[in-house]
């Protein structure tokens, strides 16, 4: 029994990221994608995969403030992911609204729809913050598998 | 009872079974590993494609509600009991001579094009738009890789026949060139085997022909609907799909055999797979971009498939 544990344990090595872009302004995206993901910090290496599909997804990434538009999107994106997940908030955005704030298009909050498990905060953060969010993103993977 | 005994063991043990999935994911986790490092990156560990396997095996499974969910389900398994039977009937030259009396090689030649058909089924009937076209591209591959592929086996059948006729039987063909020299160093049958190397990538759905899954363009395409252990099976697929590739390479053009005992043979089969793999997959998909599938086409319509009429032409010519 111990050894099939240990080989089901085997799974934390293996988180896939998935990104959703709710409303964002496309600086923490810059960030996420094309500086912290890249392979010049090789998250690869903690057998992380950037993944097109929210069906393959362990890890979701969601940058900006949800808008009223694109509300509906993102929880229909997040029930298409399967179970066990883990969310991080990337920006200050999704966190407390950041600079949209009080506007008429953000009426709610990101945690008010879904449960997010780790928030990195900045405008935008620093690759090595988001690196970190997806480090606790990992270590709270593991106790859910 | 005896050979049925045998064939099972031969199925799921070795040369098929266990050993082909063992080698295939740690093949795939090398090739990960090496471009990795060509690219200059640390890259994942080499066991990674096994923890792929172990935590898609743990997740969900989500079947879309508009799918045809009998052949959702049907389509990984059907693949992966194709690739399973096809990867019996490699030969793995000085420790098993491959499965006689099952005329091998037009066997394999049903059975490759199985994963392939596979996906058009899982891309097709998980009702994605990206699955449609994913299924449509891995038609056309289809179409663009198997004729040089039936080519060279022609050739190689013509070739192992010597000067009656032509040989269907891997076992024949391994003896044949044991006894004559392998047809890798062989001039007349160079261009067969550059055809054999340009048809790799096209099947392995590698990078220069990656037309149906195309990441960054089709999210994968027939495999964006699927998840957990499904998705699994079709990884576990591709990794016998590259043993069974790999393997018919390494029979039909370097079938060495090297002194030592069956271990050592095992061991040096292993090491001409992975040189074959890194020749012809992993250098290619580093240096490479994707091409369109027009592009993809026409190349293979007018480099492999006219290099295999060479070498068909030079070899009837020679007889």
């Amino acid at each position: 029994m111990s050894i099939i544990d240990s080989i089901k344990s085997k799974a934390v090595r293996s988180p896939w990221l998935y990104r959703i872009n709710a409303g964002s302004c496309n600086g923490c995206d810059v960030e996420l994608a094309t500086t912290a993901l890249i392979p010049r910090y090789d998250v690869e290496r903690l057998g992380c995969k950037y993944c097109g599909s929210p069906k393959h997804a362990d890890i979701v990434l969601i940058t900006g403030p949800v808008t009223s538009m694109v509300k509906d999107k993102v929880l229909r994106v997040y029930e298409e992911i399967p179970d066990p997940k883990v969310t991080v908030a990337v920006g200050v955005c999704p966190i407390s609204g950041g600079v949209f704030r009080g506007s008429y298009s953000v009426p709610i909050m990101l945690d008010e729809i879904i449960p997010v498990d780790v928030n990195v905060a900045g405008c935008p953060p620093r690759p090595q913050a988001i690196l970190e969010g997806v480090a606790m993103a990992l270590d709270i993977w593991k106790t859910r598998i | 009872m005896l050979d049925m005994l045998s064939h099972s063991f031969h199925l799921l043990i070795f040369p098929g079974g266990i050993f082909a999935l063992f080698l295939g994911l740690l093949l795939k986790g090398i090739d990960r590993k090496i471009c990795a490092r060509l690219q200059r990156r640390v890259g994942p560990p080499i066991l990674q494609p096994f923890y792929d396997i172990i935590k898609l095996s743990q997740k969900e499974t989500i079947i879309p509600e508009t799918a045809n969910k009998a052949i959702f389900k049907f389509a990984p398994v059907f693949g992966f009991m194709g690739m399973m039977v096809a990867a019996m009937l490699i030969p793995v030259p000085g420790v098993w001579n491959g499965a006689t009396g099952l005329g091998d090689m037009l066997m394999l030649l049903y059975l490759l094009p199985i994963p392939a058909i596979a996906f058009m089924l899982a891309g097709s009937a998980s009702s994605s738009p990206y699955g449609a076209i994913g299924t449509s591209r891995e038609m056309v591959l289809m179409f663009a890789y198997e004729i040089p592929l039936l080519v060279v086996l022609l050739t190689i059948a013509l070739k192992a026949g010597g000067a009656e006729g032509s040989e269907f039987s891997l076992a024949q063909v391994v003896a044949y060139q044991h006894a004559n020299g392998s047809f890798g160093f062989n001039l007349s049958m160079l261009p067969a085997f550059i055809a054999f190397l340009c048809f790799i990538p096209g099947t392995m759905g590698a990078v220069p022909f990656d037309l149906p899954e195309a990441e960054p363009e089709l999210l994968e395409g027939p495999l964006l609907e699927y998840s957990g252990p499904l998705l699994a099976m079709f990884n576990l697929m591709s990794a016998l799909k590259l043993v069974v590739v790999m393997g018919l390479g390494v029979t039909l053009f370097f079938p060495g055999t090297i002194a030592g005992g069956a271990l050592a043979n095992l061991l040096w089969f292993v090491f001409k797979c992975l040189i074959l793999m890194l020749v012809s997959v992993t250098i290619v998909r580093t240096a490479t971009g994707r091409l369109r599938t027009d592009q993809t086409f026409k190349f293979y319509l007018k480099y492999p498939s006219v290099l295999a009429y060479v070498s068909l032409g030079l070899t009837l010519l020679l007889k």
